[in-house]
């Protein structure tokens, strides 16, 4: 095993994390969390191996303090917080084999206004830390680069008041082989907002762990999958009403043309105890042609009564009335259907509040649709 | 030393020699605890079955001995020891009572308050045939229309001896031997259940309940039903009853299989109130039950509709192959889980043809400290054009300790098909309670109300008199859940 | 018939009922008024028993009988009746049913026989009438999706099926158009009894110019700090509350 005192994690910690991997093994479809994404497949002989990836920072905003994971020594509020999730198999397979990657800190207070740019580079493990103090505000804009396979564990710790707005698109990579968890934290009247945007390959899963674990905790997750060919997009989703008075919602879009797999697996806990919160979930999907496939699975757990829970999820077509209408007014077929896939998608699309950023997928759905319709 | 070498050796102390190594000079009502090959061929023969019956049983129980138990539903229940029951118990020949002042009165109670009608309580608790007024000639009636009818309604024990080519054509095609653990070792030591088979173009005159199966009152534990639906025919069964059902029986596993050909209907009725143990859990039923039907033909239906209280354990999924085009299939179900009961259960609803079309309706109920999953799948295949369904899940909580749990599967691999899928938590709102209370309306009543009120659409599908039957359980099923 | 002295309610451990005192005999209607928080909603929940609202000193006699001492369908059952301000939904349970299952609630609680369904029927139907309130509205489910004014009628068709003794309107007229109010208050009006004794808690003077009150309480700050006849009503109508209340809240 290589790297056992990288990462500046306790030596038990990172044998812990490895003997949870060990016991689980890489992924696979009899595993009920990844039925429909088989990773030990995708990966075949190679397994995943112990490459180190890289985090790069592309823009880093003056006043977001950071350390190099790779680094010894690490500051208190590294040792505090970083290597805490585990849960999820990959994860542990992150934590274990990882040598490097990139830890950051907003100061208390602190309302930044450009975005933190940067993106995980290069094939095998990496980690990430991203730590918003008290009142701490900004946005973070995530690249990523394809490459056979990448394995990244992305940790985000908010504290009380803290707001975040994480923006991911992912491109259609091919053959690659992508897995990214991030598992966020939220303090009392924390704020976390994320959009995923995924253009799939060959096989691409995201999951994401939110745990609401002060009053006023809230989380809002929206996410756009547009698959075409051979490709697939697994957004996995586990938010957990920890106290009560939490709030948080779900909006994932997807469209699936050609053999592609556009996968959405939500669940949702809510604490015993955890009265007066609110969960609304809502996941859509369109298949185009005969082959693609879509598995939505929303899950609620609830062992509170005082609670709103609600969730809902649909799968179909284009609507063949709209569709005519627009031929009728003199919009070829082709073109007509681009925009009603691109209304479909739409309304998660307008839950990103960076202008930018909206902007920016907006365009690349744009371009892929044209592609596909 | 294997149950069956030892029971041998027993016997040879006694000094007799037999065929199969239990003793038949003195009628014997059970087979000796243990399940072994020896175990199977006993049932088979005391139910004087034919050989293929016998190969087609020692096959399943071959296949169950490489077999593990499953472990994925949420509910956590000790280790069954199949070695340690009793796998054939002959019908009980408990002397008859005269008359209801004979019953325990609790168990009277209970009837009084589910609203059961006179006669059917007299049966349920065992009193003697000539001592009920009128059931004999409405059991005689009963089966004359049938025979006019050209229905075949019996046990199917019988089936299998007096109509063995539609038993060989039909069983074990819609649940296969090999299917899954429970239905495995259904197929090995099945002792009872109902046979129904519906000719060409026949309404079934009356709704068949298993309360007028020849030998009604014991629900064996390993029942196997099989209900076919020739050609534009239809048939509406009933199962169960709301009476309590004690027994020292825990596991159930019964397997039951749905056969519908072109234009049939079958509807299938379940109220279950099996005993739930007692308030910490104890000495409750493990229910685990697979329900399947196949709508081959075209235009055929097949729906299930069920109310579910009491066992300490329940596991089921009644499912619908939607295979024949334009099919239908539906699911209508109430789960009702209190003080420790587990319930895990849904539906499978599998799209095959095109234009078929699937409905789900789930009510879950959890209150004390229960935990209630629906587990649903809706699953379209690439050949299942214009594949529709609708899917209402809805939990209601009572009180802070209790669970519920939603676990929806949704895969579609056709693009024409529309899947669509809702699911709402709510709880019994402290001013909906003091509303009916204000109005004069006492506190369990109330819940009672309101729970029947959220559970409506569901009780409107089952058949009248089971309707009724069925409000006054799920009231009595959450007596003091409040408060 | 109603004897309350000098009565004092919390609610999650504030108080909010400061003493107050009032006396109502059977046949006639007194009239509430007050501003907001003054403590009237309050006062109609005590009344009917409601969980949460915690009476910390004083007393409340119901014919001579200690009215806090009994659960709601007790006091439900010997004719206590609360229309409320904002009536509850009860999806799934129709307004028939709902009539019905209270109606023979109350009956049992008394020691008389249940109706049967038929004859609850025939009961609700001629009382329905009156009320302008359609079969339809009895066939659907309790409250839900009803206009704010089919919700009052539907309250005031309860008051005429129960024929309780001691009838509380909580706030009747919130959300009605005069049309409506109208309705309402003839339906108030014709069940008017000499055996009967009603409480109209009201914000605004306007209901009681249908509803004509024998006498009328000035409640604020928990407390009753003025009373009069009918005339009270215009004198806060062209005045206002503050100029009537000589106390503080």
């Amino acid at each position: 095993m290589t790297g056992i005192t990288a990462l500046g994690l306790p030596e038990a910690r990172r044998n812990e994390a490895a003997a949870i991997f060990r016991a689980r093994g890489v992924p696979h479809r009899r595993v009920e969390d990844w039925k429909y994404s088989d990773l030990r497949s995708a990966l075949g002989e190679a397994g995943v191996g112990a490459g180190q990836a890289e985090l790069h920072t592309l823009h880093l905003p003056a006043g977001i303090e950071t350390f190099d994971l790779a680094g010894t020594n690490p500051p208190d509020w590294v040792r505090e917080y970083f290597g805490q999730a585990d849960r999820n198999t990959m994860s542990a397979a992150s934590l274990s084999l990882a040598a490097g990657g990139t830890a950051f800190r907003v100061p208390k207070g602190l309302v930044i206004a450009e975005p933190l740019k940067f993106e995980f580079a290069g094939a095998g493990h990496v980690r990430g830390l991203l730590v918003l103090e008290d009142g701490a505000s900004l946005t973070l804009v995530e690249g990523v680069t394809v490459e056979r396979f990448r394995n990244a564990g992305l940790e985000i710790v908010l504290g009380e008041n803290a707001r975040l707005e994480h923006v991911r698109v992912s491109p259609n990579a091919g053959e690659a082989v992508m897995v990214e968890e991030v598992s966020v934290r939220i303090a009392q009247r924390g704020q976390y907002r994320a959009h995923f945007a995924a253009f799939g390959s060959k096989l691409s899963r995201m999951e994401v762990e939110v745990a609401l674990e002060g009053e006023g905790a809230e989380a809002h997750l929206s996410g756009v999958a547009l698959l075409d060919g051979k490709r697939h997009s697994d957004v996995t989703t586990h938010v957990i009403h920890r106290t009560g008075n939490t709030h948080s919602t779900q909006l994932f879009k997807h469209v699936a043309g050609g053999n592609a797999r556009a996968v959405y697996q939500g669940k949702v806990t809510v604490a015993r105890g955890a009265n007066g919160s609110d969960s609304n979930q809502s996941a859509k999907a369109l298949l185009l042609g005969e082959n693609a496939e879509a598995d939505l699975k929303p899950e609620l757990e609830i062992f509170a009564d005082d609670v709103k829970c609600a969730h809902g999820a649909a799968v179909g077509d284009l609507d063949a009335e709209s569709l005519f209408y627009l031929q009728a007014r003199g919009i070829p077929e082709a073109e007509a259907r681009g925009l009603l896939l691109q209304a479909f998608l739409e309304d998660a699309v307008a839950q990103i509040l960076n202008t930018d950023q909206r902007e920016l997928v907006r365009t690349e759905l744009l371009t892929a649709l044209k592609a596909i319709a | 030393m294997s149950i069956a070498a030892e029971t041998k050796s027993q016997v040879a102390e006694i000094g007799e020699k037999y065929k199969y190594g239990f003793v038949t000079d003195i009628e014997m009502d059970m087979a000796p605890k243990g399940l072994s090959e020896d175990t199977v061929r006993f049932i088979s023969a005391k139910k004087g079955e034919p050989e293929w019956m016998l190969e087609w049983r020692l096959g399943a129980f071959r296949r169950w001995l490489t077999m593990k138990e499953p472990d994925w539903a949420r509910v956590h229940y000790p280790k069954i020891d199949y070695q340690n029951s009793y796998y054939y118990a002959a019908p009980k020949n408990t002397p008859l009572k005269q008359s209801l002042d004979e019953v325990d009165p609790k168990l009277l109670e209970t009837y009084k308050k589910l609203g059961i009608p006179l006669h059917e309580q007299m049966a349920l608790a065992g009193v003697a045939v000539d001592a009920v007024f009128d059931s004999v000639s409405v059991a005689t009636t009963f089966k004359d229309k049938l025979n006019e009818a050209g229905v075949i309604f019996c046990p199917i024990s019988e089936a299998i001896r007096d109509y063995p080519d539609l038993v060989k054509q039909y069983l074990g095609t819609v649940v296969p031997v090999t299917d899954n653990f429970f239905a495995t070792l259904n197929s090995a030591v099945f002792s009872d259940g109902t046979f129904v088979y519906v000719p060409k173009g026949v309404r079934c005159p009356m709704e068949l309940s298993t309360y007028f199966r020849i030998n009604a009152s014991e629900t064996g534990q390993f029942e196997r039903t099989l209900i076919i639906a020739d050609e534009g025919s239809f048939v509406s069964y009933l199962e169960g009853c709301t009476a309590p059902k004690r027994d020292e029986n825990q596991l159930h596993a019964a397997v039951v299989e749905l056969v519908t050909l072109d234009n049939a209907e079958i509807k299938y009725s379940t109220v279950q109130n099996w005993y739930p143990g007692d308030e910490n859990g104890l000495g409750g039923i493990f229910n685990f039950v697979t329900k399947r039907g196949d709508c081959r033909g075209k235009k055929s239906k097949i729906s299930w509709t069920q109310v579910e209280t009491g066992s300490a354990i329940t596991w089921k999924y009644p499912s619908c192959i939607l295979r024949g085009d334009e099919s239908v299939g539906e699911f209508y179900s109430i789960a009702i889980a209190n003080n420790y009961q587990q319930a895990d259960t849904g539906t499978k609803m599998i799209h095959l043809g095109a234009n078929t079309r699937s409905r789900i309706i789930s009510k879950g109920i959890s209150a004390g400290k229960a935990q209630n999953t629906y587990r649903g799948l809706v699953s379209v295949y690439g050949k299942a054009k214009n594949a529709r369904n609708y899917t209402q899940c809805d939990s209601l909580l009572i009180g802070g300790d209790c669970g519920a749990h939603t676990v929806p599967y949704i895969e579609s691999r056709n693009s024409t098909a529309r899947i669509e899928h809702e699911a709402t938590t709510s709880k019994i709102a402290e001013d909906q309670l003091f509303y009916c209370l204000q109005r004069g309306i006492p506190q369990d009543e109330a819940v009672s109300l309101i729970v029947n009120g959220f559970c409506r659409e569901v009780l409107q599908q089952l058949p009248m008199e089971f309707a009724v039957e069925a409000q006054k359980l799920v009231g009595i099923s959450l007596e003091g859940s409040v408060g | 018939m109603l004897d309350i002295k000098n009565l004092h309610v919390a609610v999650g451990g504030k108080e909010i009922l400061k003493g107050l005192t009032l006396s109502i005999q059977p046949g006639q209607v007194h009239a509430i008024m007050g501003p907001n928080g003054s403590g009237k909603s309050t006062l109609s929940y005590v009344l009917a028993g409601r969980a949460g609202y915690d009476i910390t000193g004083g007393s409340i006699t119901y014919n001579g009988e200690d009215l806090t001492a009994l659960k709601p369908e007790e006091r439900a059952a010997k004719g206590v009746f609360l229309a409320m301000q904002y009536p509850v939904e009860i999806p799934g349970v129709t307004t028939m049913t709902f009539l019905k299952t209270a109606l023979n609630s109350q009956r049992r609680a008394r020691g008389e026989a249940d109706l049967d369904a038929i004859g609850v029927l025939k009961l609700v139907r001629a009382k329905a009438k009156t009320l302008n309130v359609s079969e339809d509205m009895l066939k659907r489910p309790l409250n839900v999706g009803f206009s704010g004014g089919e919700k009052k009628r539907l309250e005031i068709l309860q008051m005429s099926v129960f024929e309780p003794k001691l009838a509380v309107l909580d706030e009747t007229d919130s959300g009605l158009d005069i049309d409506a109010l109208r309705v309402v208050a003839e339906g108030v009006n014709a069940l008017r009894d000499p055996s009967r004794a009603m409480l109209v808690i009201t914000h605004y003077q306007r209901l009681l110019d249908y509803i004509v009150p024998d006498r009328i309480h000035v409640l604020a700050g928990g407390r009753i700090v003025a009373e009069g006849g009918k005339e009270l009503a215009l004198e806060l109508e062209a005045k206002g509350y503050e100029h009537i209340i000589k106390v503080p809240a």
